[in-house]
């Protein structure tokens, strides 16, 4: 137990700087007013009251003038405190399920995320299940091969594959199989399940390849190792067949690279996803976040940021614990 | 029951062949134990190996093994499933490496029963229990469910010849199975071997660097060196009328608790052959202080010294040619070989002459009455 | 003992030296033809886009250079894109800016991160916790975020960006520096330098520094490669450089869909511009890494 809560304080405590990193950066570097209404920020309302400029509430949503707008939001996100107060305050928020308002159609952040979230996960899920169908397989192959043509082969071919961006991988792919050969729809269909799983077909490739490369080096190499132990000679003598062997004793051992790349691999998915949502058109998080930053959304940027990278540690944080159910010996040592 | 022919094996590698068994042969009969003698890289692992077919797809194996009129190189090619596991066996130096870390030592047992003798889990589960049982494993119930780091290292190799007799072989082969165990659980484990092999009326073959492990314990020695037979015999007739050079300096490397007190211990001199680069001759020769110029030359062939007794040497020990040779090196201070013979001041000429046969080895099996047993 | 059978179901006879020992199984690795190819691709690359004022090429921004669109051919060489320009002289530009960008980055990781990794290896203690913590908060933010968060506050000019994925690059090359430092930081000719009175900013510069570097200079490569790709997604994303134009950017000209159905070069060209160097940057970092890790195996590490 004493494994299991100290990594859970670990994980907290990496919530909240990342939390702090996003808010922070986003209120140093750029205007926490801004942040808050958006373009209204422009107007100087000292001028305004001065009488020396028109009022331009016209512009405003409710009809209220702008300067009533910007004190309203300076008492309510109290700008005029200190930013670490102000941090402690919007943490607040979010932990209650408030995540701010979108600035271009007055949603509430938190509806706009719950809507493109599942799809970018269904895209993330998909692509690591073609990753591991691939690399599984493959890993085996070529470690079972180890240094014949079939594997050096391989191994040229993942470092090919490995070196093709991800928004080059996808374009190639929707050029064949969407514009030549017109095998995959070429939007985003969200009738059913199916219909969506299909569309995700291509880009969870895109993304899944590389990834099924990277984790087919890792696994090869852990897979060599571990066909050098004893145990398997001694496997051997008992006479179980190769394939015996190869999946039932050398392979669950060599897994420890894999979970280890498995989680450090997962930023990089989250990365691929903002772009390649673009390409195949997915209404999903990703894309949502890229118009947000075009358009100075800032609430949709800050919201999706947090949602994002809260997730982000919360697998690895499960991929810690999922490593010691595989080796009984981490546990002991935690 | 098992008979090898002219076992020879060659690993193509980048340097060359290496030439790891060079001509062996011997027969088994069922119920008795072989025990093989040598140093590292004499060849009597590789030869193991071979019967086993757990060598590397680069190895090339001539010669025949039939068990039980049972062509074996043939099963191997046609990758036979339940022969290997089922009716011949083998276990290994490093306990602790020859089990799965990453698996409960109750499914590590019943691999063999589950695969090969198609049984059930639960059935498999019971035999299991049984089986540590009688390999003496305390607790087998809680064990079953063990990892293999949570046990000792004499109940890993306890529990390793649990797994290996499960399918209830005709034969075990043992290579140095107790090399790596303390050394008081080593005569422990080799005792069970003992009451196992008796038990089932199963055949044994012992490898080991060892004499003193094969005393008592075996029914015919074999010494290799260099991939090849230097002698083989019966056990009594090896200590008592031991005929190579070889097989007396490994007797005098044991230790004797009836020495003088800081007698030295004497090692054997040099090192072994390179198998690539195979000298011509004998190849002891170079290490051998009955060596002569003919030992440089001709590879001495297997002579009968004896009704079951062979030895391959041109100057054997208590004959003729022998006591020649070594007098005509003592006179010249060097063998043909270049061997400096001072090394070999103030050991003894032949030990196996004392009237107290007896080797004082820790290991002394069942009827064995040595000053220390 | 001396045995020569490995269990290696399939291994040729290259893996299994009949003496070797276990931990030699990899072969000692020379550099390699590859390597130096590599490097002679990077370097060519290079050299073209730092002289790219002075070649004799097409303007990059002319349009009408050709026809619109026009295929790869004897006039051009890599064909024309959709507003008629060189794509050839597109391709050589682009790489200024998409090598500036590589170069920076790494350069700034290298020095943060390697300077952060110094420190922390050296002094250990709270020191070392600290930093380490700052790395595994900064690794534990999904990266291309981390680079919007910053883009969105504070604009895409080629300095922010650079930067940006710069800041990326601190907490890998930390991480390194900071392993290779602690290895290093118990030998002897430390301990000697700090009984000979040194500071410790000497020895961190004089005795650690050269030899961290070593390990370092492999992942500079790979994590050039890095950022060449990640600032072309960013351009792809229409977040990069918006002044000038990079590979990424290209590519996403390339992209629409009529436009990859009728001339695909437009796109293609710039992704195997990109995939080229890449490739060559990932090989030859790759390869730097096997070689010096095979020499500190030789030598025994510490």
């Amino acid at each position: 137990m004493g494994f299991l809560a100290r990594r859970l304080a670990a994980l907290l405590a990496v919530l909240l700087t990342v939390t702090a990193l996003a808010f922070g950066s986003l209120n140093v570097l750029g205007d926490p007013l801004f942040n808050v209404v958006g373009f209204v920020a422009s107007v100087d309302c000292d001028a305004v009251l001065a009488g020396e400029v028109e009022d331009v509430s016209g512009q405003t949503a409710g009809g209220r003038g702008d300067c009533e707008v910007i004190e309203a939001a300076k008492r309510e996100h109290h700008l005029d405190r200190a930013l670490p107060v102000r941090y402690g305050l919007w943490l607040g928020d979010i932990v209650r399920g408030d995540l701010g308002t979108s600035f271009k159609n007055e949603m509430p952040v938190r509806q706009v995320i719950g809507e493109k979230l599942p799809k970018t996960l269904l895209l993330m899920l998909v692509a690591e299940v073609f990753g591991l169908a691939i690399a599984i397989p493959w890993a085996v192959a070529a470690a079972y091969r180890a240094n014949r043509a079939f594997d050096r082969v391989s191994t040229v071919g993942s470092f090919g594959l490995l070196a093709i961006p991800n928004f080059a991988m996808g374009i190639i792919l929707f050029y064949f199989f969407v514009v030549r050969w017109q095998v995959f729809p070429s939007r985003f269909e969200d009738a059913d399940l199916l219909a969506r799983l299909k569309s995700l077909v291509l880009p969870g490739l895109t993304l899944g390849l590389p990834l099924a490369a990277t984790y087919q080096r890792v696994l090869r190499t852990d897979l060599i190792t571990t066909l050098q132990e004893d145990f398997v000679q001694m496997a051997r003598a008992k006479g179980m067949t190769d394939r015996w062997i190869m999946f039932r004793h050398v392979l669950r051992p060599s897994l420890f690279s894999l979970v280890t790349v498995f989680g450090l691999t997962t930023a990089g998915l989250i990365g691929g996803a903002l772009v390649v949502e673009q390409i195949y058109s997915i209404p999903g998080l990703g894309r949502a976040v890229v118009e947000a930053v075009i358009r100075d959304d800032f609430p949709i940027v800050l919201g999706a940021v947090v949602v994002i990278a809260t997730g982000f540690v919360v697998i690895n944080f499960t991929v810690d614990v999922f490593y010691s159910l595989i080796d009984p010996r981490v546990r002991r040592d935690g | 029951m098992l008979s090898v022919q002219d076992l020879r094996v060659g690993f193509r590698t980048e340097r060359g062949v290496v030439r790891a068994v060079d001509g062996v042969s011997f027969d088994l009969e069922a119920g008795s134990t072989l025990g093989i003698v040598g140093e590292s890289g004499s060849g009597k692992s590789v030869t193991a190996k071979t019967l086993m077919n757990l060598l590397p797809s680069y190895a090339d194996i001539s010669g025949s093994i039939m068990f039980d009129g049972r062509d074996v190189r043939a099963l191997a090619r046609s990758r036979a499933r339940h022969f290997w596991g089922v009716e011949m066996t083998m276990i290994f130096q490093d306990p602790m490496t020859s089990l799965n870390p990453v698996k409960r030592i109750g499914q590590q047992i019943g691999e063999c029963l589950t695969v090969h003798l198609g049984r059930s889990r639960s059935e498999a589960r019971a035999e299991a229990l049984d089986l540590l049982d009688r390999v003496g494993v305390p607790e087998p119930v809680k064990r079953l469910r063990q990892y293999p780091h949570e046990l000792s290292g004499g109940l890993r190799q306890r529990v390793v010849i649990a797994m290996a007799l499960a399918c209830g072989p005709r034969l075990l082969i043992a290579d140095e199975p107790t090399t790596a165990l303390d050394v008081t659980v080593q005569k422990h484990i080799l005792d069970l071997l003992d009451y196992l092999r008796r038990e089932r009326g199963m055949s044994m073959i012992l490898i080991t660097h060892d004499l003193g492990v094969v005393k008592g314990r075996a029914d015919d020695i074999m010494v290799m060196y260099g991939g090849r037979t230097m002698e083989q015999a019966d056990t009594a007739t090896l200590f008592a009328k031991m005929r190579h050079p070889y097989t007396e300096a490994l007797l005098e490397t044991i230790p004797r608790i009836d020495a003088p007190s800081h007698s030295r211990l004497v090692p054997i001199p040099g090192k072994p052959p390179d198998p690539i680069d195979v000298p011509s001759g004998c190849p002891f020769a170079a290490r051998c202080r009955a060596c002569t110029d003919a030992c440089l030359v001709d590879q001495p062939a297997l002579t009968a010294h004896g009704a079951t007794h062979l030895c391959a040497c041109h100057a054997p020990v208590d004959t003729s040619e022998g006591m020649v040779a070594r007098e005509a090196n003592l006179a010249a201070g060097r063998t043909p070989a270049g061997l400096d013979l001072a090394v070999f001041a103030g050991v003894r000429d032949h030990p196996g002459d004392d009237a107290s046969l007896d080797v004082p080895s820790r290991f002394a099996g069942p009827g064995d009455s040595g000053p220390v047993s | 003992m001396d045995d020569p059978t490995s269990v290696d179901p399939g291994s040729s006879s290259e893996s299994v030296e009949a003496f070797a020992s276990p931990a030699a199984g990899l072969a000692r690795k020379q550099l390699g033809f590859g390597f130096w190819l590599s490097v002679t691709w990077v370097a060519v690359v290079v050299v073209v886009a730092v002289l790219a004022p002075w070649l004799p090429i097409a303007d990059p921004d002319q349009t009408g250079f050709g026809d619109r669109l026009d295929a790869p051919g004897w006039a051009a060489w890599f064909g024309t894109d959709s507003n008629g320009r060189d794509m050839f002289a597109r391709t050589i530009w682009g790489a200024r800016v998409s090598l500036t960008v590589g170069f920076i980055a790494i350069l700034n990781g290298l020095v943060i991160g390697g300077s952060l990794g110094l420190v922390a290896g050296y002094f250990r203690g709270p020191v070392d916790r600290i930093i380490s913590f700052a790395f595994f908060a900064l690794l534990s933010f999904p990266g291309l975020v981390l680079a919007l968060l910053i883009i969105a506050s504070l604009g895409t000019s080629l300095m922010v960006v650079s930067m940006t994925l710069g800041i990326l690059s601190i907490a890998p090359v930390g991480r390194l520096a900071r392993s290779a430092t602690l290895s290093f930081a118990e030998r002897e000719f430390v301990h000697a330098s700090r009984v000979l009175g040194a500071t410790h900013t000497r020895i961190m510069v004089r005795e650690l520094l050269p030899n961290v570097l070593i390990p370092m200079s492999a992942l500079a490569l790979l994590g050039m490669a890095l950022a060449i790709v990640a600032e072309g997604g960013l351009a792809f994303l229409g977040l990069s450089v918006s002044d000038g134009f990079s590979w990424g950017k290209m590519i996403l000209l390339g992209s629409a869909p009529r436009t990859l159905r009728d001339a695909p070069w437009v796109a293609l060209v710039p992704i195997g511009a990109m995939f080229l160097t890449v490739l060559a940057l990932n090989y030859a970092g790759d390869r730097l890494r096997q070689h010096l890790d095979v020499r500190e195996m030789a030598f025994g590490g510490g």
